[in-house]
């Protein structure tokens, strides 16, 4: 049976891991409220955000905390290129998103998922790599935890608190969350569609690969081209659970689901957590499909 | 008397005239697709006894690789409802038939009719809880119980624990060519039987829009589920072939690439197409059987290019296109 000193160390593992989580979820999570289209080659940018952290380390010996800010910018290009690419067509003058448009885009977005996994297959190899990043330890709440893992952790609040107070303090913020709920009514009030879904698809693939290098920390038998497929439904998990375009959402979601993964192993075998965490989506569709937050 | 001999005549004239007849009227009213179909499964089944072992192998691949192709077309070809994990299915009909054989002892026929059964039970657990829903939390709840299905497998020592389950029963390749020669066939007749008549109308219906469909008297979630417990059945019992065929089942049963392949396959083809998912396996699993030495990325980055100009220009995929450009095809691909 477990002594309450494991449990406490689980639990506070676990919601160091559930807050990167909830950052890397936070990009889909944003596209999906706003656009809402589903990327399903999320873990694939997850994936690219991880190898960026990794070869920025490898040239200038950056660590994950720099790369992370490096890695957004670069996702904001990739996700304005991603949006008029993928999406621009399928959203453009539509009022009400369909059955039809859904389909495609998810169509769509998999095989981007498929032809990248290979790219990077091919360009990177199958086999892991790692970087170095131990700044030490620290003593939380009687736990011993890797300071790594506490910088991570608050940098994931960062991203998900600078996100929360662009959307509600700015203008720009306000017009995407106007666009989200009623897109009739945003054209009404002089909000020009393209621009809001273009802004926020680039800040969620910015989130996103910024995630990803946090996510290094986490990532201890390496990077390889595959991780994109244990991340990207964790995600989806987590954005189920706190419910799409719902912002803290996605933090209380990714706590869920970490403090689950860390405080079940106790318990039971660590397939088993994990299946539990993924299998947790089927009660919560079917008793509040819009998510546990109301 | 003069009537009950009139009745009599015409019923005897009736009686020699029918069943030639019917039976070629019912062949006519097939429709050019279903017949070319008909023909390429009766020459496939015909040469069964003659086949050297190598176009054997070949064969067994390339048909579960099709009836897998008809399974997930039921469900995303036929309703727009994409099953990401369908895989899933093929996993647990897999396990189903090599648990049954090793543990049980039964003949692996009956394997592959248990393995049937559980895909179905798998498709309803998970179709009656997500079927409600709209297309994307469908995906995504497929998507993560082909994840844990995986964990699950890894961490239950009656299922080998993750280092999978081997057996071997001898070489059986003709029943196994003739078992998933007969699930490709039935899943063609099925395919066909649905587009057809009041199911097929209901599907148009539902596909084009699922409300309007819901407000004509369409009763949606019954159709959906119904073509979703078929498509995992088949998955499942064709899974079970590929196990029986590889003497093995291993956790990479659950891989989440065969979804992948499944879905690129009805995407290429064209989806819910009678034809569509033939042509789709023919363009995704030929080049993987005979290309694939080369280069085993260069595949899939094709495939996935291929997807993603298909989806965004060419919805319909090759039949689809076929059918714009030359309209005088469009009785021979349906």
């Amino acid at each position: 049976m477990a002594d309450p000193a494991t449990l406490v160390a689980s639990l506070v593992y676990g919601i160091l891991l559930g807050v990167v989580f909830a950052a890397i979820a936070h990009g889909l999570n944003l596209i999906w409220g706003v656009t809402k289209v589903v990327n399903a080659a999320h873990g694939e940018f997850i994936m690219l955000g991880a190898y960026g952290a990794y070869f920025l380390n490898l040239a200038w010996g950056l660590d994950p905390l720099l790369a992370a800010l490096i890695d957004a910018a670069l996702g904001m290009i990739v996700g304005v290129a991603f949006y008029f690419a993928f999406l621009h067509r399928e959203l453009r003058g539509k009022e009400r998103i369909g059955h039809q448009t859904e389909m495609v885009t998810l169509v769509a977005t998999f095989g981007l998922a498929l032809f990248l996994v290979n790219v990077t297959t091919l360009a990177w190899s199958m086999s892991p790599v790692g970087l170095r990043y131990n700044p030490g330890n620290a003593v939380l709440g009687g736990v011993t935890v890797p300071l790594g893992g506490v910088y991570v952790g608050i940098a994931s609040l960062g991203i998900i608190a600078a996100t929360h107070v662009f959307l509600t303090r700015t203008y720009l913020g306000n017009a995407v969350r106007a666009y989200s709920q009623d897109i009739t009514a945003a054209k009404l009030m002089g909000v020009n569609p393209t621009t809001v879904a273009a802004l926020a698809t680039g800040l969620g693939f910015a989130m996103t690969m910024a995630g990803g290098a946090l996510l290094t920390v986490y990532l201890r038998v390496g990077i390889r081209p595959d991780i994109g497929h244990l991340y990207a439904p964790i995600s989806f998990v987590i954005v189920v659970l706190g419910g799409p375009g719902k912002m803290w959402g996605s933090l209380v979601g990714g706590i869920t689901v970490g403090v689950l993964i860390d405080v079940l192993q106790v318990f039971i075998p660590t397939e088993f957590a994990y299946a539990a965490a993924f299998l947790l989506v089927i009660p919560v569709l079917a008793l509040a499909p819009e998510g546990i937050l109301r | 008397m003069r009537i009950i001999g009139s009745v009599w005549f015409r019923f005897r004239e009736m009686r020699l005239r029918t069943l030639p007849s019917t039976l070629w009227k019912g062949w006519r009213s097939l429709g050019p697709t279903a017949q070319g179909l008909g023909i390429v499964l009766a020459v496939l089944g015909g040469l069964g006894p003659v086949l050297p072992v190598a176009l054997f192998v070949f064969l067994i691949l390339f048909m579960i690789y099709a009836a897998w192709a008809y399974s997930i077309n039921l469900i995303t070809g036929m309703t727009g409802y994409v099953s990401f994990g369908h895989v899933v299915f093929a996993g647990a009909g897999a396990y189903a038939l090599a648990y049954g054989v090793t543990a049980w002892g039964i003949h692996p026929l009956a394997g592959v009719v248990a393995a049937g059964l559980t895909g179905a039970l798998l498709a309803l657990g998970v179709g009656v809880v997500t079927l409600r829903l709209r297309g994307a939390y469908f995906a995504i709840a497929t998507l993560v119980t082909a994840l844990a299905a995986v964990y699950i497998v890894s961490g239950t020592p009656a299922l080998g624990d993750g280092s999978g389950i081997r057996f071997y029963l001898g070489f059986q390749i003709g029943t196994q060519y003739y078992a998933i020669w007969t699930l490709l066939a039935s899943e063609i007749a099925l395919t066909w039987w649905v587009t057809r008549g009041r199911i097929g109308l209901g599907l148009r219906a539902l596909r084009d829009d699922e409300d309007a469909a819901r407000a004509v008297g369409i009763n949606v979630p019954r159709l959906k589920l119904f073509l979703y417990v078929l498509s995992g059945g088949f998955a499942g019992a064709a899974g079970s072939v590929f196990t029986w065929f590889n003497s093995s089942a291993f956790p990479d049963a659950f891989q989440l690439a065969y979804s992948l392949d499944m879905l690129a396959m009805i995407i290429i083809g064209g989806m819910g197409t009678l034809s569509g998912p033939w042509i789709g396996a023919v363009v995704v699993n030929v080049p993987r059987q005979t290309l694939l030495k080369l280069l085993p990325q260069g595949q899939p980055i094709v495939i996935g290019l291929l997807v993603i100009l298909i989806a965004l220009f060419l919805p319909g995929g090759i039949v689809g296109i076929i059918r714009k450009y030359i309209p005088e095809a469009r009785r021979y691909l349906e």
